[in-house]
């Protein structure tokens, strides 16, 4: 049951870094695009935890990092959603009396775009990267978060149920009484 | 912040009195594991940071980008060609605007023409001088690529990849154009694919010459979605006028840019705080969202014809 989890988790992830990167890039809007592979993580997250949303963020960034057409550091998208899933994942362990709403969830998208897309700027200004633009950083967050939470309502639930199907008998009981 | 979130006695004070623990996140242990989770990432992260960051040396995570290249350039590769309906609907979406926008660029166009008309003998001697300089550049041997990933602006870099790699020839440091001009140059390198550095980027800088008055100076690239480049002349006398069209001069050893190929057109010009000089806005002939297919220059081109000319000597 274990292993297949981690397939899955590992196949959404790989699925949403290609998407990412070759299809969506194509409706962008004003070059912004939907970060799938953050969503995914969150949803990872926001099904298993902490644990899990760390070390899905963790791969699923050092992929955007190493993927062409990545020509950055590698890590410092590993890095913004690693801290993005876990703290995706503490949000959900706040609420785990009852499954988290719709708005929990948009809100979670929300701070969990800000968190990465602050930490990536911020290493990139760190490592002296002369790309990074911190005047076009308010706008691009903006767009980023709502094109995500776009995004979040259709892959989200996808996600969850899925991972929902695979969940050992004994924990979906404990989980919904 | 996050401690206080991570004990359990602030999660009981959230909890309404009736209400049963449901699973058992809190316990210390668990708690104490996760935050070793956390913690082994961010040094996981750092220490890829610190390897990657001083490229000088040879990256150790270069393998790990090869590897992901063989994986996801195929990958990527069949996504774009399944992206049909993705294009067709942002196409049915696109086509009221660009209707409007065709119908304003088709009243301009008449206005241009019919005051062409009436300067024709001066548009004509300036299409020769174009016409020439065109014939200055050589032909190259190009390989054709299609573009089959764009990186998002969050990640504030412009570059792409294109599914041409080494196997096709194709070596970094090459110059990538499509029909209309000059695209980028050619920074990475897998087996298979290629990621490309466009013009638009901060990182950027390629040699342009003035058509108008033959003037070198430089391109580089602002970040913007659009593409938009400052363009600086090297003499600080000259002044590039609005209009002027950009061409690159060209690098030694035709690396990383060949020389001739058109780059864009100056939109505005301003001068200098504080300096000597003026700094002028180009907009390139590429639009650097819309590119799909462009060549790569792997040929070495073909040297001009030059014919030796041979002097008395008085």
């Amino acid at each position: 049951m274990i292993a297949l989890r981690i397939g899955l988790a590992a196949l959404f992830l790989m699925i949403a870094v290609t998407v990412q990167t070759s299809v969506l890039t194509n409706i962008a809007v004003a070059g912004v695009t939907c970060d799938l592979t953050l969503i995914v993580v969150i949803a990872l997250a926001l099904s298993r935890g902490s644990e899990w949303g760390a070390i899905a963020g963790f791969v699923g960034g050092l992929m955007l990092d190493i993927v062409p057409p990545a020509d950055h550091t590698a890590g410092r998208w590993a890095l913004s959603l690693a801290i993005a899933g876990y703290i995706a994942g503490l949000i959900r362990r706040e609420t785990s009396g009852s499954p988290v709403g719709p708005l929990g969830v948009a809100l979670t998208v929300v701070l969990g775009t800000a968190v990465s897309f602050f930490l990536y700027s911020a290493t990139g200004s760190l490592l002296h990267d002369p790309s990074v633009d911190w005047g076009e950083f308010g706008v691009r967050l903006g767009i980023a978060a709502g094109y995500d939470v776009v995004g979040a309502i259709v892959v989200i639930p996808l996600v969850m149920w899925i991972m929902g199907r695979v969940q050992p008998a004994r924990e979906r009981r404990r989980v919904a009484p | 912040m996050l401690k206080d979130l991570g004990t359990p006695t602030t999660r009981s004070a959230f909890r309404s009195a009736g209400e049963t623990p449901l699973r058992s996140a809190g316990t210390p242990r668990d708690v104490r594991r996760r935050r070793t989770v956390l913690v082994l990432v961010i040094l996981a992260c750092f220490t890829l940071i610190v390897l990657d960051a001083r490229r000088s040396a040879g990256s150790p995570v270069e393998p790990l980008r090869e590897a992901a290249a063989g994986v996801f350039g195929p990958l990527e590769s069949t996504a774009t060609s399944a992206r049909q309906p993705v294009d067709n609907l942002r196409d049915r979406f696109a086509e009221m605007d660009r209707l409007k926008a065709e119908n304003e660029k088709l009243k301009k166009d008449n206005e241009d023409l019919t005051r062409e008309l009436t300067t024709s003998d001066y548009a004509r001697n300036r299409a020769q001088e174009l016409d020439k300089l065109l014939k200055v550049a050589p032909a190259y041997t190009m390989t054709p690529a299609r573009v089959i990933g764009i990186g998002g602006a969050q990640a504030f870099s412009h570059t792409v990849t294109i599914d041409a790699g080494t196997a096709d020839g194709v070596r970094t440091d090459m110059t990538v154009l499509n029909g209309t001009g000059l695209v980028g140059r050619v920074v990475r390198t897998t087996q298979g694919t290629a990621t490309v550095l466009l013009i638009g980027d901060r990182n950027s800088t390629v040699g342009g010459r003035l058509n108008a008055s033959m003037a070198l100076g430089f391109v580089s690239g602002r970040g913007e979605v659009g593409g938009t480049l400052d363009y600086k002349l090297i003499d600080p006398k000259a002044r590039p006028k609005v209009g002027d069209r950009i061409v690159t001069w060209g690098s030694s050893g035709n690396a990383p840019y060949v020389p001739g190929v058109p780059i864009g057109v100056v939109t505005s010009v301003t001068a200098n705080e504080g300096s000597l000089g003026s700094t002028a806005t180009v907009k390139p002939y590429v639009d650097p969202t819309r590119i799909d297919t462009v060549g790569v220059v792997t040929g070495p081109p073909a040297r001009p014809p030059r014919t030796q000319i041979t002097g008395k000597g008085n």
